[in-house]
């Protein structure tokens, strides 16, 4: 498909000017899609319009885009993104484009270039005829920094329609659509991105291990469905109490009743790995014979633990300082194409506002305040499904292991 | 009766010393077809005369060899009371008019107001006021991009009218404002936008049929109550004198053969195209 912007301007509208290109568009069996247009408020004023438009093929394209040029439209001159080199370590050139996470590209002296990785809220840094985002606090003095919108183009995300119920419900939040069905078509679409390649990214919670989903998950990363795991320190924790004394904050796993002094076990726990300086330690001389963390470390599945301020201990392998947090998360996106958002509301959040708006992100939780939430901090290619995640991980479990 | 015309008082003529039809630029024109210009000379004379016995006024401007078709003084530019913006015409053949029409407008106190090198623009011949707009005709002389530039330059809201047929290759050929309400109208000349732009404009129009539009019926001067054309067919005369105007015929065939009528030889000196409104703004 090929595409051009043209502008056309005056008394567009009074005249049927404007009318008339659409009109011709649409003859010509290319297609249009009005990019902004400023109607005059008054009789004199002019007014202002600008239409993408696209065709299946260049030259048919060239022919519509001559016969438009007869009625005063005419090809936007689009001009090279500007830049302005960072002047300062941490700090970005006021006036910096900030990124969406949708696919974007850049006009340069060479052409347009792709953004490699896609994330919002960051600046595009240009250099050896590539374009990245780099998050403020990583540009360094020189860096190459996109100035404006100009030159910019975002990919607008495609909305998938069609007459699968799983299509028709992508991206809406509710508690009332058939589970089975959707957990079916989450382990389909888990099993063709893995054909293609792709790597899956879980999001752990520790309701996780509450709700007693620890051995599935557990379970997923063993058969190789888990190529990456984010999580916090209660999420590792518990998963390890849990698989150590047979508590989860205490409370027995098996009989769900509280027991003795059970409240400190967690930190017991964190004081016994802390004890043997990591996880991977803990794991290797025995404290730690099974679990979510026990597989990762057997099966060598990256995680990144990311702390927060109300952590007990932590353990070890917790990452304290947030920004180390956000770029250890960054370096495991590379190849991601599917993310699992278990429970978990903090790094869910903080996971989504990471990936690239091409990852499919699945976000389970009993509150749809958490699912809307995500959605509503621009990751808009968030399905929500909202239910116990256990019941889920059980279902998913069963779909993917058999 | 409606409201005259407020403009149509004043014109600008050129004499057709050197008028011929040297060169070939729309379906009219035939170089093998030769010009008695002495016959020109009377017609241009009895235009004139028709004009003045009308209660308008004829300036006159100096004609010039290399450029035959000044005598067209329809397409020197447009008016907007003091300013004027010079065309930009199509055909290399007629550039060389340009500078003449600017040098006699600036010798008149007249501001000049550039149109940008890159768009083509016939002046009065493609551009009439009518009501509070500017119809402006694009498509054989003109550019529909211009049209934008013509409104900033004049603040005049301008109507754009995509021209269909060669042989009506400028507005003036197609469109005659009569008075505030009425104009001839020949729809032979535009696309259907066109047609449906003018109908929204003209509330009461005088319809030509294709033959009178072919014959320049709307390529007449209205001075007044008074419609001085190159021809005029009895139903449209009928019409004309209902409304309450006088129908002086005035016959230019010599001009017919480079594809020009009475209008073509005028630019009324007496518009003014944007007339101050009060802001929507004010509070």
């Amino acid at each position: 498909m090929e595409t051009e912007i043209v502008e056309v301007s005056g008394h567009i509208i009074d005249s049927l000017i404007l009318a008339k290109v659409l009109d011709l568009i649409l003859e010509a069996g290319a297609d249009y899609r009005v990019v902004d247009v400023e109607i005059g408020r008054a009789n004199r004023d002019p007014s202002r319009a600008r239409v993408e438009i696209s065709s299946p093929d260049r030259a048919s394209l060239d022919r519509l885009l001559e016969q438009l040029q007869v009625h005063g439209a005419n090809r936007v001159a689009l001009r090279p993104a500007m830049v302005a080199a960072c002047d300062q370590d941490g700090v970005l050139p006021a006036g910096f484009y900030s990124s969406t996470n949708l696919d974007t590209r850049v006009l340069t002296d060479d052409g347009w270039v792709p953004v490699d990785n896609p994330e919002m809220d960051c600046a595009i840094v240009l250099s050896d005829h590539r374009a990245r985002t780099v998050p403020m606090h990583r540009v360094r003095v020189g860096d190459a920094v996109v100035i404006g919108m100009e030159g910019v183009e975002v990919a607008a995300p495609s909305r998938p329609r069609g007459t699968n119920p799983f299509e028709f419900m992508a991206s809406e939040v509710s508690s009332e659509k058939p589970k089975a069905l959707l957990v079916a078509e989450v382990a389909r679409r888990i099993g063709a991105a893995r054909a293609r390649g792709g790597r899956i990214l879980a999001v752990c919670g520790p309701a996780v291990v509450h709700t007693g989903a620890a051995p599935d998950v557990a379970r997923l990363v063993r058969e190789g469905w888990v190529d990456v795991l984010f999580a916090g320190n209660g999420f590792a924790t518990h998963d390890i109490e849990s698989n150590v004394l047979g508590t989860s904050l205490g409370v027995s796993v098996q009989q769900g009743i509280p027991t003795e002094h059970g409240h400190a076990n967690h930190l017991r726990v964190i004081n016994e790995v802390r004890r043997r300086g990591s996880i991977a330690a803990a794991v290797e001389d025995g404290f730690i014979p099974s679990g979510v963390m026990y597989e990762c470390i057997r099966r060598q599945v990256p995680f990144v633990l990311a702390g927060s301020v109300r952590d007990d201990g932590p353990l070890p392998d917790v990452v304290t300082d947030m920004v180390e947090a956000a770029d250890a998360m960054r370096s495991h996106l590379g190849g991601v194409s599917v993310a699992l958002m278990l429970a978990s509301t903090l790094h869910a959040i903080a996971t989504g506002n990471l990936l690239p708006a091409g990852v499919e992100t699945y976000c389970v939780d009993i509150n749809q305040a958490v699912v809307t939430k995500l959605a509503d901090r621009g990751s808009h290619q968030a399905l929500g499904i909202v239910t116990d995640v256990g019941l889920f991980l059980r279902d998913l479990v069963g779909e993917l292991c058999g | 009766m409606n409201e005259a015309l407020g403009w149509g008082r004043r014109y600008l003529m050129c004499p057709p010393s050197y008028f011929g039809v040297l060169y070939e630029i729309n379906p009219w024109m035939h170089r093998e077809v030769t010009v008695d210009r002495d016959a020109a000379q009377a017609q241009w004379e009895g235009l004139r005369t028709a004009l003045v016995e009308a209660g308008a006024e004829v300036e006159i401007l100096a004609p010039a060899a290399e450029v035959p078709d000044l005598v067209f003084t329809a397409n020197a530019g447009v008016v907007n009371a003091n300013q004027f913006v010079p065309s930009r015409f199509r055909h290399p053949e007629r550039q060389g008019e340009t500078g003449h029409d600017a040098a006699w407008f600036r010798s008149r106190g007249f501001q000049i107001s550039e149109l940008p090198e890159d768009v083509c623009q016939e002046g009065a011949g493609d551009a009439l006021p009518f009501g509070n707009v500017l119809l402006a005709g694009y498509r054989f002389r003109s550019d529909a991009a211009s049209h934008a530039y013509l409104s900033a330059l004049t603040g005049a809201a301008v109507r754009s009218v995509e021209l269909a047929d060669e042989r009506l290759y400028h507005l003036d050929l197609t469109f005659c404002p009569l008075d505030e309400r009425r104009a001839i109208v020949a729809p032979l000349g535009w696309d259907r936008y066109g047609r449906r732009v003018v109908e929204a404009l003209v509330p009461e129009p005088l319809v030509l049929d294709d033959d009178d539009a072919l014959a320049f019926c709307a390529n007449s001067v209205v001075v007044g109550r008074r419609v001085v054309m190159p021809t005029c067919p009895v139903r449209v005369g009928r019409q004309l004198e209902a409304w309450g105007f006088e129908v002086a015929v005035c016959p230019v065939g010599e001009f017919l053969k480079a594809g020009g009528g009475c209008r073509c030889l005028t630019l009324a000196l007496d518009v003014t195209l944007a007339a101050p409104v009060p802001s929507a703004d004010l509070h």
